[in-house]
């Protein structure tokens, strides 16, 4: 029998490739087999991903996804596709009171409107193939608040009703969205996230976790399955991984 | 930018600690309940008040209030 848990003649985008969990998808959906066209900021980053990327015929381009110019000439660029990752995103901790219009827009400028617009556009551009999947950065914390973190909690809850109106619009064609919630990785937000507890300890944090902090491998693996045909039944839907730390709370 | 000042606007973001318990010398992880919510208020203020960005790691190697204040008017030189 064949399996259908590979990525072999899929052509699949990963947003926010220069780092973090971005990179490692890349690097583990090429592993897979996929053909993978990446894109980040960061030059010198994403071609340090570039270059760990396996097999052949894959496609770099350094893109500020949140401008309207550089956005379109990307999309025109690119391959046609079978999956999207959106991870391109931040976390920027403000307090509730101290929130302004410029908070707002960064931190919803690239994890609600990048993922959005950047859609839209592939869609318009003809780039996104029937039955292509769609995977998009959620977390865990879109439930679960922490000091600071209205604005990304929020963006993050945002983007999970997205994924879902999108997958409702596009069901006839075979196209599916699904989203990730992934609790703590490590990863350099991760590490930004700990700049924000401040007088607490950080070594507290692993012990929430039965199954330890996660890691980027361990999220990659959860894309490949979605950006795959072996979940070509699965849309609409959000996969909370979090290493058991919701298990444990009302014992905590 | 005086230092009073800025001891009278932490004074007055910290509602749980009374008047006047903030002197120059006091070190800010030693003010009543810090924690998390406090550094990033600290971060945020500095924002609003003085429109400097104070990261993280530079909170983490102030002591005292005298010390962050010294960052800030550093900052606020540079801009």
């Amino acid at each position: 029998m064949e399996t259908p848990f590979h990525l072999n003649n899929k052509t699949i985008l990963v947003t926010g490739a220069s780092s973090g969990i971005g990179r490692q998808i890349a690097i583990s959906c090429s592993t897979m087999g996929a053909k993978m066209v990446i894109t980040g900021r960061d030059k010198t980053r994403l071609s340090e991903t570039f270059s760990q990327l396996k097999g052949e015929e894959h496609f770099q381009m350094t893109c500020d996804l949140l401008k309207d110019d550089e956005r379109i000439k990307f999309c025109e660029a690119i391959p046609v596709l079978d999956g999207v990752v959106h991870c391109a995103g931040i976390v920027a901790p403000v307090p509730t009171k101290y929130i302004e219009e410029k908070h707002i827009r960064q931190v919803m400028g690239s994890n609600f409107e990048i993922p959005i617009l950047l859609t839209g556009r592939l869609m318009r551009s003809k780039k996104i193939k029937d039955k292509a999947s769609f995977v998009f950065m959620s977390s865990i914390s879109s439930h679960f608040p922490y000091n600071g973190g209205s604005l990304y909690t929020a963006s993050k809850a945002a983007i999970e009703a997205y994924s879902k109106n999108l997958a409702f619009e596009n069901y006839t064609k075979g196209i599916r969205s699904n989203c990730l919630a992934p609790a703590m990785v490590e990863t350099p937000i991760y590490e930004k996230t700990k700049e924000g507890m401040y007088g607490v300890d950080p070594e507290k944090y692993p012990s929430l976790y039965p199954l330890g902090i996660g890691k980027p491998e361990d999220v990659a693996n959860a894309a490949i399955f979605l950006l795959s045909d072996a979940s070509k039944w699965i849309t609409g839907t959000n996969i909370l991984m979090d290493g058991g730390y919701s298990l444990t709370l009302l014992v905590k | 930018m005086d230092i009073n000042e800025l001891i009278q606007k932490l004074e007055g973001e910290f509602e749980d600690i009374p008047k006047g318990a903030l002197t120059p010398s006091t070190k800010i992880t030693d003010i009543q309940g810090w924690g998390s919510m406090h550094a990033l208020i600290v971060i945020a203020l500095m924002d609003a008040e003085y429109g400097i960005t104070v990261k993280g790691d530079e909170l983490r190697s102030v002591q005292s209030i005298q010390d962050l204040f010294d960052l800030a008017k550093k900052k606020q030189a540079a801009l």
